[in-house]
């Protein structure tokens, strides 16, 4: 294992740059599917799974940044570690503003509500209004949250030496250059950390209403932002589970990770999953028993005819009813390989959700689920963009992957 | 003065002492507000619904707002004392006790509205599955039913996780009591002498209660939200309504346990105990749950008129500027605004202004549900069927009647049971180090 | 073991409390009950005991109650079948509800009676080996040993700090006396 720290000047160890060229390599394999995917018969195939899993991955590093930022705003001290890990997924943000924007050239397949009379939502639903105000949304929470980092980021590595990286380097100047002490940093972390939650929520919630349920325009559900904010911290607890396990699996008890650690992220999981089927099902029984059509023409297309029926059993079964079950065991929380294999499926399973609410919508009624390789292609093209922004993150601060010598929580 | 075990037994036991005339003086006058309510709805009764101001189109009225005032007060109960337990957040024990208590009074308060709304009291059987001679059975289907075994379990659980976390205590008591008394909780204590097996099951199953008692709160007040929201009413038939309830229900509960305790450390000289950091994070808390009850007010509103719904729109404009616009500025006030204030140090750590603005809260709280309720329900599809309500003197009457109910109950808790936990005190000290003599 | 006396010693500190149970597993003496004011981790630990298994009650409760909730909604409808509302008479999303409450309901009562029956409360003879200190600050470790061994097991729990009292059949008078702080009837 010591081979590894051999650093070279760009602050990679091989075993680093080994990582980073095969994620580079999944995001190229991505793009090329996704072009070809564009350019053949079925483009709006290739958009919508554009769309899942720009969804699906800006949730899951939003979410993951979330922890940190709610751990900060508590005031909790049992999360040290683990909140060092969460703010790593904040490098993905930038990634995902760009892949936002890109959004914009498939709009014709996006928005069905371009091509029909949406009887006055006009003034809400139209492309510039649109772009304008969700850009300008994840602009101010990526940009709350690169704050909450500058301050949350000086508090865990203020005094400790750079090594020769750069963009830390670049920042530890500045931190030194502030000259505050370090009870008014935490304040301004607290203060930061706050509003970035409070933003999270408002921006998630917007992003779910505009981009998920305007994908049918006549369909409402209020709790539908809360929902997707909620759907958002699952996948972040998910994502930081699955980080957090690789690293104690690749370096041990130096990952500064305990028991304890895995135990707690791992109940907060199991909360997040009853949360998550609590919200699902407050949303079902209401346009269930309600049996108003304008309402219930989504419900029953998704979850009572087919083909996507299977997929919403599928979904039921591999986001609620098996991490419940599996996590009423308190010891299998500890143990990092389970966990990174059930987090990991937790995290297919929504990307299962999030193309049960938009292929309908995007794909008009195919005769089968509308998941085929490219899907699996442009995914993990996705996953190749995160895991490198999260390696790029852990580039500039190894600590929060291996302790340094005299470090503790 | 550091806290010691002996000096946590000794408050609190001094809390159990003898009291005052001043003491039975308001369990009198409180007890006479009671019996008022008692007989406002024995007159309805004897007369009929009609007494109350129900009518078409507006068919609940302050018997329902009551109920779900109530429960929700209820409900922040069980969050300090079973969802803080699960968190691990000291701060919830020195008040644990008295808002568990808080919770099984309210739930009780609240049992009584769904009895005094049927008019007819004795028709309830209609509602018990028991095998009977018309082989009629309840319809599960029906939220009302949702709302009886919702409630019931709730009840249920909430007094014995309000038991089993006395019992400890109950010994103690025992212990230092003589005569009748020490007779009364020597069977009260069923025993307990704190033996190492006896806490080896004890702490095992007070997790299981606090993990039960959990998801059991947030069904619970779903329950009561979709007795609303299952309906196709305009303003009711909404999804956000179970999460929107269940937050606001822990809001307008955390305003009252403020309300409970700011009193009643004042007169049992619980300074020591229940610190203004324990309120401070009750205050803090309660600017969470505003904020939430405001995205909901905020959603609301957006999706309204996003859903260009005409129905939709006119219901919530009409309780915007309509005839109840009182209410509902008074509602978004005081939930939403007044709590801000919190963010300032100096006010979140004043005993003055936490009242105040727990008062506040609560009767934002119950504007609340007013608005909810009364403005739906008689602004919905047919314009020819609009109406207004109001409470009549009767529904005053047993409102009034129901605080005192509540607040008669916890008077005589405070002075015969012990208000503070001081197990769980100790337990605090316990972990903080080393306890002194 | 009829002849064997009873020492209880009452220690002010939770150290002495452990140190003692360290003590008494190396001697010939039996260890009969470990009291404290409050649940004690190292008391735990030191007494070696192995989890609890009330949580199988709970368990059990939990799944019979479900099973319960949805039988009676289901049943009820079935025996009352006019379709209300346009609903299937028999329909599982709102009868989750019912199934719900009580999954909930019955754990809770399983958690109880796990409770009462692991324990064996409510009890009539709490009374014996037991003093009224220890609800209130004092730490006991109950020891037995056979009769006219009484003064070596005495030396040992003082040794570790304790307050000795012997918890003979015939309670003293003089020990009667020593009472702790009451409470006002």
């Amino acid at each position: 294992m010591t081979e590894d720290h051999a650093i070279d000047r760009a602050g990679k160890s091989r075993g680093a740059r080994t990582a980073v060229t095969v994620f580079l390599v999944l995001t190229a394999g991505g793009l090329a599917a996704f072009i070809a995917g564009v350019l053949g018969p079925h483009p709006e195939r290739a958009w919508q799974a554009y769309l899942i899993n720009f969804l699906l991955w800006t949730g899951l590093a939003s979410g993951g940044v979330l922890f940190s930022a709610i751990m900060q705003a508590t005031g909790a001290r049992w999360s040290g570690r683990m909140a060092g890990i969460a703010e790593a997924f904040s490098a993905f943000f930038p990634v995902s503003f760009i892949l936002f924007l890109i959004l914009f050239l498939g709009q014709s397949y996006l928005f069905p509500w371009l091509h029909e009379d949406l009887h006055g939502k006009e003034a809400w639903l139209n492309v510039p209004f649109l772009f304008t105000r969700d850009a300008a949304a994840l602009l101010v929470l990526y940009g709350v949250g690169f704050r909450y980092l500058y301050n949350s980021l000086q508090l865990r590595f203020g005094g400790a030496s750079a090594g020769g990286r750069r963009f830390r380097e670049g920042l530890q100047r500045r931190w030194a250059g502030r000259r505050i002490d370090e009870a008014a940093v935490r304040r301004r972390a607290t203060f930061w950390g706050l509003l970035y939650c409070f933003c999270f929520v408002l921006v998630m919630s917007l992003i779910g209403y505009d981009l998920v349920m305007a994908a049918d325009p006549h369909w409402i559900s209020t709790l539908f932002g809360a929902y997707s904010f909620v759907k958002a911290i699952y996948l972040g607890l998910g994502g930081l589970i699955i980080t957090a396990s690789v690293l104690y699996l690749k370096n041990g008890p130096d990952s500064g990770l305990t028991k304890d650690h895995f135990h707690d992220v791992g109940k907060l999981f199991f909360a997040f999953c009853l949360v998550w089927g609590d919200f699902f099902y407050a949303q079902l029984v209401v346009i269930w028993y309600g049996n108003i059509s304008e309402e219930t023409a989504y419900v029953i297309e998704r979850t009572m005819l087919a083909p996507w029926n299977r997929a919403a059993w599928a979904v039921l079964l591999i986001c609620f009813v098996a991490p419940f079950l599996i996590l009423i065991n308190k010891k299998i929380k500890t143990v990092p390989p389970a966990m990174i294999v059930l987090c990991a499926v937790v995290v297919l399973g929504m990307y299962l959700e999030h193309m049960l609410l938009l292929a309908p919508a995007i794909s008009r009624s195919p005769a089968n689920i509308p998941i085929g390789i490219l899907d699996l292609f442009v995914f993990l093209g996705f996953f190749g963009l995160m895991a490198a922004s999260l390696m790029t993150f852990m580039t500039q601060f190894p600590e929060v992957a291996r302790l340094r010598k005299r470090e503790a929580n | 003065m550091a806290l010691t075990f002996a000096k946590i037994d000794q408050t609190v036991l001094d809390t159990l002492r003898p009291a005052p005339k001043s003491y039975w003086l308001m369990v009198l006058l409180v007890f006479a507000g009671l019996l008022a309510g008692a007989a406002c709805w024995a007159y309805q009764i004897l007369t009929g619904l009609g007494v109350a101001g129900m009518n078409n189109p507006v068919h609940w009225g302050t018997y329902l707002i009551n109920f779900v005032f109530w429960v929700g007060i209820a409900h922040s109960g069980t969050l300090i004392s079973a969802i803080l337990h699960l968190f691990r957040a000291g701060w919830r024990n020195p008040i644990a006790r008295a808002a568990e208590t808080m919770t099984v009074f309210a739930v009780c308060t609240a049992g009584l509205f769904p009895f005094i709304h049927l008019g007819r009291v004795w028709m309830v059987y209609y509602m018990l599955p028991f095998p009977n001679q018309r082989t009629l059975w309840p319809n599960f289907q029906s939220p009302l039913m949702f709302d009886v075994v919702a409630i019931s379990t709730y009840l249920t659980v909430s007094s014995l996780f309000w038991y089993t976390g006395m019992l400890p205590d109950l010994a103690i008591i025992r212990d230092r009591a003589e005569g009748v008394r020490k007779k009364i909780f020597t069977v009260l204590s069923l025993g307990w002498t704190g033996e190492h097996e006896q806490w080896r099951h004890y702490v095992r199953i007070y997790l299981f209660f606090a993990a039960l008692a959990t998801p059991l709160v947030i069904s619970v007040h779903s329950v009561v939200s979709w007795d609303f929201a299952l309906g196709v009413v305009p303003g009711w038939h909404t999804t956000i309504f179970a999460p929107y309830f269940v937050a606001g229900a822990i809001h307008s509960g955390l305003a009252m346990v403020l309300t409970l305790m700011i009193p009643l450390r004042k007169i049992f000289h619980y300074e020591e105990i229940i610190t203004i950091r324990v309120l401070e994070q009750v205050a803090k808390t309660i600017i969470f749950t505003g904020l939430i009850v405001a995205y909901a007010y905020g959603t609301e509103f957006f999706i309204a008129w996003y859903s260009h719904n005409d129905v939709e729109i006119e219901v919530f404009l009409w309780r915007a500027y309509g005839h109840y616009a009182v209410g509902f500025w008074i509602m978004v006030g005081c939930n939403t605004v007044a709590p801000l204030l919190f963010f300032f140090k100096k006010i979140r750590t004043s005993i003055k202004w936490l009242f105040v603005i727990s008062i506040v809260v609560n009767i934002g709280m119950w504007f609340e549900r007013f608005v909810i309720i009364i403005t739906s329900v008689g602004r919905d599809f047919l314009p020819h069927a609009w109406g207004v309500y109001a409470p009549t003197l009767v529904e005053f009457g047993i409102m009034i009647g129901s605080f005192c109910l509540f607040f008669f109950l916890y008077l005589l808790f405070v002075k015969h049971l012990p208000s503070v936990s001081m197990t769980e005190m100790k337990e605090t000290l316990e972990k903080g180090g080393s306890h002194g003599g | 073991m009829a002849d064997d006396r009873y020492l209880m010693g009452l220690f002010i500190e939770e150290n002495g409390a452990v140190d003692a149970v360290g003590a008494l597993g190396e001697s010939s003496f039996r260890i009969e009950k470990v009291f404290s004011p409050v649940p004690s981790h190292r008391l735990a630990d030191a007494l070696k005991v192995k989890k609890s298994w009330v949580g199988l009650f709970t368990l059990f409760g939990g799944v019979f109650g479900f099973f319960a909730g949805f039988l009676l909604a289901i049943f009820t409808a079935s025996r009352w079948d006019l379709i209300v509302s346009g609903k299937p008479v028999i329909s599982l999303i709102p009868f989750l509800i019912v199934g719900f409450e009580f999954t909930i309901l019955f754990a809770v009562f399983g958690n109880i009676i796990g409770f009462l029956f692991l324990t064996d409360l409510p009890r009539s003879d709490w009374r014996r080996h037991y003093d009224e200190r220890l609800s209130g600050r004092y730490y006991g470790v109950l020891a037995a040993c056979p009769a006219g061994r009484e003064q070596e097991l005495e030396a040992l729990l003082e040794r570790q700090g304790a307050d000795v009292r012997r918890m003979d059949r015939d309670d003293p008078p003089e020990r009667a006396a020593a009472r702790p702080e009451q409470a006002h009837p």
